[in-house]
């Protein structure tokens, strides 16, 4: 399935968050979504999940409009892990989990549910604490439990607000190749990034934005050039091989 | 057996032996089963007239009221997601009995008797929509909002039994704010029914959608669960149950706060596994609590909003004394 946002804007209270977005998530690939605080990453994912209305354009999902379409197919074709989670209300993690399987409640059989459930649990490497009351998680644990949810939904399009926010180097790159993983499925994977490295060394295009505008899109070496980082985050960077590493800035003046 | 399961058995078993406790407790010493066949075959004999009109009336109305206190209890704390979320807690009982006690003094309920229920249902539905629309402020705002509301019915209720022309009316009105079904009667039964049961089949209804609102909002709504209409369920839900139950017996408190609290442990966290047990002992606590307000121990009969107050009001306490610390 492809999700496509086609040229899509949005004001509230005044201001311009997202003017003219045009891109597409397509089968196979990770998407990364970069850009400074307040460029409207979020904002575009929470529309590209809808959540919110675009007040110009539309998505579409497979062409067909997704603010059209009943909430609960939807739900199955999308799904969407969101930047803050509520706090653990004491469900086991196999419960947590199984929640991802609530939009295929009249349409999968009880077995393909729990099979959904253990893969997504065997992928975060969680199974071992399936029956563990969520409560009683660590901070990353509790991120990963999110994230099963999330993978047991097996959503064609799967959609991530900073989801190695909260982790540690080692399982920020075990999430990262996760999601590369989902999309070798023939899945779509769209996620914002702050970590320029990791967006680099996992996404298989990148779409910039700055202050509500689509920059740049295209393969991260297409994407990522010096020039880009001066002018959209106000850093100069030092290269280590293909990866580019935030050195210092380029003018104080220049940032907020 | 699981334990749900097993928890579901045993409440439904302490339920069903409470209504029959309740059907032959009182003092005049007639046979239960003598009384039913009786008043099934249409036999105006005492049983019969005793059972049908006193205590089957009683008792179907403490089942009802109680189980869908437990109910509202339950899906108003799986919404908000606080535990200190209870009807009578949040003012929407004392509102609806606001609501009832306008329309008793304006006279209104003796020209047309719907307009009782009506009048409750709509008190604890504004209420409701009032607490729900402060929620975003979270905990703290809504328990403040519901202290805010239940002062206000409270001080409104007041001003009217102050200014109820006479003395015998007044007793009347103030018996009733205690809560009790003492008088229960075969009309009250008709009038509360419908309420009670659309608004169980309303808050049974809600059981996935809150499940899925454990995630947030936003992951709710991205799996096909939008708020608003949980929200409107719970709202409706509570306002049918609670109004009709307060219209026929008063205010009732605490249940809804007692029970989740109670089973949570062993029904477990999901809010849907919690709405039948919920319902189920909030059910068995009020058939319990007037079967205990029927015992003679002192010359008079104790009222049982009185008595699930003094059973619930430590429960809050601890309630609160675990939420200390925590950011509100």
């Amino acid at each position: 399935m492809i999700l496509q946002t086609d040229t899509i804007s949005l004001t509230l209270q005044g201001n311009r968050l997202l003017n003219d977005i045009a891109l597409d998530v397509r089968p196979g690939e990770v998407l990364g979504l970069i850009g400074p605080n307040g460029a409207g990453k979020s904002t575009l994912l929470r529309i590209m999940a809808g959540l919110l209305r675009p007040e110009t354009g539309r998505v579409l999902l497979d062409g067909q409009d997704l603010f059209t379409m009943p909430p609960e197919e939807r739900g199955r074709h999308l799904a969407y892990l969101p930047q803050e989670a509520p706090a653990a209300i004491g469900m086991s993690v196999r419960d947590v989990a199984m929640l991802g399987r609530l939009p295929h409640r009249r349409t999968a059989s009880a077995e393909q549910n729990e099979t959904a459930v253990q893969q997504a649990l065997d992928a975060v490497g969680m199974s071992a604490f399936a029956d563990r009351s969520s409560a009683r998680l660590s901070g990353g644990e509790r991120a990963r439990v999110l994230l099963a949810r999330a993978l047991a939904v097996q959503a064609p399009i799967l959609l991530a607000d900073e989801p190695v926010a909260a982790l540690d180097p080692a399982q920020a790159l075990t999430v990262m190749d996760l999601f590369g993983q989902y999309a070798t499925q023939g899945q779509a994977v769209a996620v914002v990034l702050h970590d320029l490295a990791l967006a680099a060394r996992f996404c298989t295009r990148i779409a910039v934005l700055s202050q509500g505008r689509l920059v740049s899109i295209g393969t991260p070496a297409k994407v990522l050039t010096d020039a880009l980082f001066a002018e959209v985050y106000g850093v100069a960077v030092r290269r280590c091989g293909e990866v580019a590493v935030p050195w210092s800035l380029v003018s104080s003046a220049r940032r907020p | 057996m699981s334990r749900y399961t097993l928890t579901v058995a045993v409440l439904s078993a302490l339920v069903l032996a409470l209504a029959i406790l309740s059907l032959a407790a009182g003092p005049a010493g007639i046979g239960v089963m003598q009384g039913l066949s009786d008043m099934l075959h249409g036999r105006e004999t005492i049983a019969a007239t005793i059972i049908g009109q006193i205590r089957l009336p009683r008792m179907i109305l403490a089942l009802l009221i109680g189980g869908t206190l437990g109910l509202s209890g339950a899906a108003l704390q799986g919404l908000v997601r606080n535990p200190l979320a209870d009807p009578g807690v949040l003012g929407i009982s004392g509102c609806g009995a606001l609501g009832a006690v306008l329309v008793f003094y304006t006279g209104l309920s003796a020209v047309w008797a719907p307009a009782l229920p009506l009048a409750a249902l709509s008190g604890a539905g504004l209420a409701t929509l009032l607490l729900l629309a402060l929620t975003r402020g979270g905990t703290l705002v809504l328990v403040l909002a519901g202290a805010a509301l239940g002062s206000m019915s409270a001080a409104l209720l007041a001003l009217t039994l102050n200014l109820v022309p006479s003395p015998y009316a007044s007793y009347e009105i103030m018996h009733w704010l205690m809560g009790s079904l003492s008088r229960a009667s075969l009309h009250d039964v008709l009038i509360a029914t419908p309420g009670l049961l659309i608004g169980s089949v309303l808050l049974f209804s809600t059981g996935r959608s809150l499940d899925a609102l454990t995630l947030g909002e936003d992951v709710a709504q991205t799996m096909g669960f939008p708020l608003r209409a949980v929200q409107w369920r719970v709202v409706l839900g509570t306002a049918l149950a609670v109004g009709s139950g307060v219209a026929v017996a008063g205010g009732i408190g605490f249940v809804g706060l007692v029970m989740p609290h109670l089973l949570r442990p062993l029904a477990g966290a999901r809010p849907s596994r919690l709405l039948l047990p919920s319902a189920l002992g909030g059910a068995a606590l009020l058939l319990a609590a007037d079967l205990f307000v029927r015992l003679p121990v002192s010359g008079a009969e104790l009222q049982l909003g009185v008595v699930t107050s003094l059973i619930g009001t430590p429960v809050f306490f601890w309630q609160v004394w675990r939420l200390r610390g925590r950011p509100v």
